[in-house]
């Protein structure tokens, strides 16, 4: 179902937590709430699910305003970050309880439980307690419970991130299938960005209890709002340099980049990522630079380097080979670089 | 490597799950020297309630069969010429304790899930308004002979009054924890100094030397235990488990009878096993309110120390089969004391 946050906020007495959040989520649509720990995104979940009173603002699921239902009357799913099992019950008795409490009769709820145990490949496991499972496998039937009952809308707290690496990456994949399967409106929150890119539909960023930018992964990417979505964004991330607009081109410490169509500024953030330069020779660069650190992944060299107090990281391929504290030059692609207000952080456009 | 001298293996471990010899040897000697304190006495009991008055006044005798001949005279009498009169104790304990026992952890659990769960706000005033209205009442009551249903009605009047208009201005207020610190306090006021308040009030209802009273009074009593003990083992469910049952569509209490209570067994086997004890042996109350048809053990068992002197072989068979439930309540329960039933609930 739809969902719309219309102005919502939420204080503990005179803390701020949440300062005014609108979001309209469409009927099916996987939204990820990505933000640093603290910035107020799972407190916004919270307030979707009902676990915490929304201060000011609505909150519509579907036609309904939902601003002072009580959570059992939601008829949402929530998958927690502990998964939240019931240890005292079967696998099976746990994905059954929310059928259980609407009174399903016996023969349904078992082929129910049966129909979403197999979804999420637990249908051998339905005896077992939680704590004779692994965490993949707890995570899973924490996921069977919410999508046994056909909820309007699916909440997830950062499911993911009690697994380690590897799981991680299977279960997003499982993740983002059985969604798009189910089609069910689906909010999700996580401080992990690769978790938001590869997910979400749309992705809105968090800082400090203030959204800076919902908008498709792709788009989030190539045109942050904010320099803070910009910096949040991408690893290794945006390169932010420090210098000033005038005559059509950035100039900072070591050098200028042509920039056309952009009003002179005294102070503004310049920004490129890592892939939309190079390093050249020092004479011949548009920027100079000093080499800092260079870090081999294997498939590509990652370096360091130093202009005046800011440090740019270039993306080479993996037979880079410069020592610390030499010379290089840096060549910017002009149409990839972003420019953001200094003070305020908010994008400049031509 | 040198070979290592007497004392050095003496005192270090073998290897790092063992202890070394010495601490091994300690500390056996320690459990053992604690394990004799603990049971002789209760060997002692068993074996007193098979002898004869002269041997126990010759003994001291140990070991039956060589030191004395064991009789079953002790026990015929008790429970032969006594008869009913060691049954109707008997019984009033078992129903007392437990009666008692079942509401105390009953209310105690529902009191001290409310401490743990719901943010309490007490406005000091406001409980200032109520307990100078009760004196008032009580007062007003005595002294003026007014009719005690009349003035208690308007009392609450003026307490709802009070606390919806003056009461909100006050600012300081009992938090959940001064509430708790209330209740425990109940029980470090010496049942002594209540028990004659409570011995009168049993009076003026008339229902001393009844098992209401009893069971009120025990379960009064023992209620603050509950609530202390019980208000940890609550506040150790991870509250992620009760926010899903909620989503999941559980009401409040349903969460409390499917989810909180069953994880919280451990404590309740524990406390209802600490409380029964408690209630199971209390002697001074029991000394005061009941006197024949609501009697319990222990004063019975007290009574064999009579004008004729103690009667240290009657004493040791009201002794023995006081013992006996108690013990059989515990084995029954051991297996509900286990621990690790919350793994698996939350994390990986």
């Amino acid at each position: 179902m739809r969902v719309q946050l219309k102005d919502i906020r939420k204080s503990y007495g005179s803390l701020e937590v949440v300062k005014g959040l609108n979001l309209d989520i469409a009927e099916g649509e996987f939204l990820v709430l990505l933000g640093e720990s603290g910035c107020g995104k799972s407190t916004a979940l919270r307030m979707i699910a009902g676990l915490e009173t929304i201060t000011e603002g609505s909150l519509m699921i579907g036609e309904r305003n939902m601003t002072e239902v009580l959570p059992k009357y939601r008829n949402v799913a929530m998958v927690f970050q502990s998964y939240a099992l019931y240890p005292h019950m079967t696998v099976a008795e746990n994905i059954g309880y929310p059928l259980k409490l609407q009174k399903t009769p016996k023969a349904e709820l078992q082929s129910a439980v049966l129909a979403a145990a197999t979804k999420v490949h637990l249908e051998d496991y339905l005896e077992r307690m939680p704590r004779q499972l692994s965490g993949g496998q707890r995570q899973r039937v924490a996921l069977a419970r919410a999508i046994v009952r056909t909820p309007s809308v699916f909440l997830m707290d950062e499911p993911l991130s009690n697994l380690d690496a590897k799981l991680r990456g299977a279960m997003r994949a499982e993740l983002k299938r059985l969604q798009a399967e189910l089609g069910i409106t689906t909010v999700y929150v996580t401080h992990d960005q690769i978790e938001a890119m590869t997910l979400a539909h749309r992705v809105a960023v968090m800082d400090a209890g203030v959204l800076q930018q919902v908008a498709p992964p792709k788009e989030i990417y190539d045109n942050p709002a904010t320099r803070f979505v910009a910096r949040f964004i991408g690893s290794p991330a945006m390169n932010i340099v420090t210098g000033s607009v005038a005559d059509g081109r950035v100039t900072v410490e070591e050098g200028a980049v042509p920039l056309e169509g952009y009003a002179p500024r005294e102070r503004v953030s310049f920004g490129f990522r890592p892939e939309d330069c190079s390093l050249v020779s020092p004479e011949s660069g548009m920027m100079k630079a000093r080499v800092f650190s260079t870090e081999m992944t294997g498939n590509e060299t990652i370096v360091t380097c130093e202009i005046g107090q800011d440090h740019v990281v270039v993306r080479e391929d993996k037979d880079f080979d410069m020592k610390p504290d030499e010379w290089v030059g840096i060549d910017v692609v002009p149409e990839k670089a972003r420019l953001f207000d200094y003070d305020s952080g908010k994008r400049v456009h031509t | 490597m040198r070979e290592r001298s007497f004392f050095q293996r003496l005192f270090e471990p073998p290897s790092l799950t063992e202890m070394a010899p010495a601490s091994k040897l300690l500390t056996y000697a320690i459990l053992i020297g604690w394990t004799i304190v603990v049971l002789f006495p209760l060997y002692w009991v068993l074996i007193t309630s098979f002898k004869l008055p002269f041997q126990v006044n010759d003994g001291p005798d140990f070991i039956p069969f060589i030191d004395y001949q064991p009789s079953g005279h002790a026990w015929r009498y008790i429970f032969v010429e006594l008869g009913n009169d060691t049954l109707r104790p008997y019984l009033n304990s078992i129903i007392i304790a437990l009666t008692s026992t079942v509401l105390a952890v009953i209310i105690g659990s529902l009191a001290a899930y409310a401490l743990v769960r719901i943010q309490y706000n007490v406005k000091i005033g406001t409980i200032a308004g109520f307990i100078v209205l009760l004196g008032a009442t009580v007062y007003s009551i005595n002294r003026f002979g007014t009719p005690w249903h009349l003035t208690a009605a308007i009392a609450l009047a003026l307490f709802f009054f009070f606390a919806t208009s003056f009461g909100r201005y006050f600012k300081r207020a009992l938090k959940n924890n001064d509430i708790l610190f209330w209740i425990i306090s109940n029980r470090i006021l010496p049942p002594v100094v209540a028990v004659l308040p409570i011995y009168l009030m049993f009076q003026r209802v008339g229902l001393l030397d009844t098992h209401v009273a009893m069971i009120a009074t025990y379960m009064a009593v023992n209620l603050p235990i509950v609530v202390w003990l019980m208000r940890d083992f609550f506040a150790g469910i991870p509250i992620d488990l009760e926010e899903s049952a909620e989503i999941d569509g559980a009401s409040r209490i349903r969460i409390f009878a499917t989810i909180v209570l069953p994880l919280a067994r451990p404590g309740l086997a524990a406390t209802f096993l600490l409380v029964l004890i408690l209630a199971w042996n209390e002697y001074l109350l029991a000394l005061f309110i009941s006197t024949a048809d609501a009697q319990t053990m222990p004063l019975l068992v007290a009574a064999q120390n009579a004008t004729r002197g103690p009667q240290w072989w009657y004493m040791s068979v009201l002794i023995v089969i006081m013992i006996a439930p108690i013990v059989l309540m515990t084995i029954l329960l051991q297996k509900h004391i286990a621990r690790g039933l919350m793994v698996g609930a939350v994390k990986g």
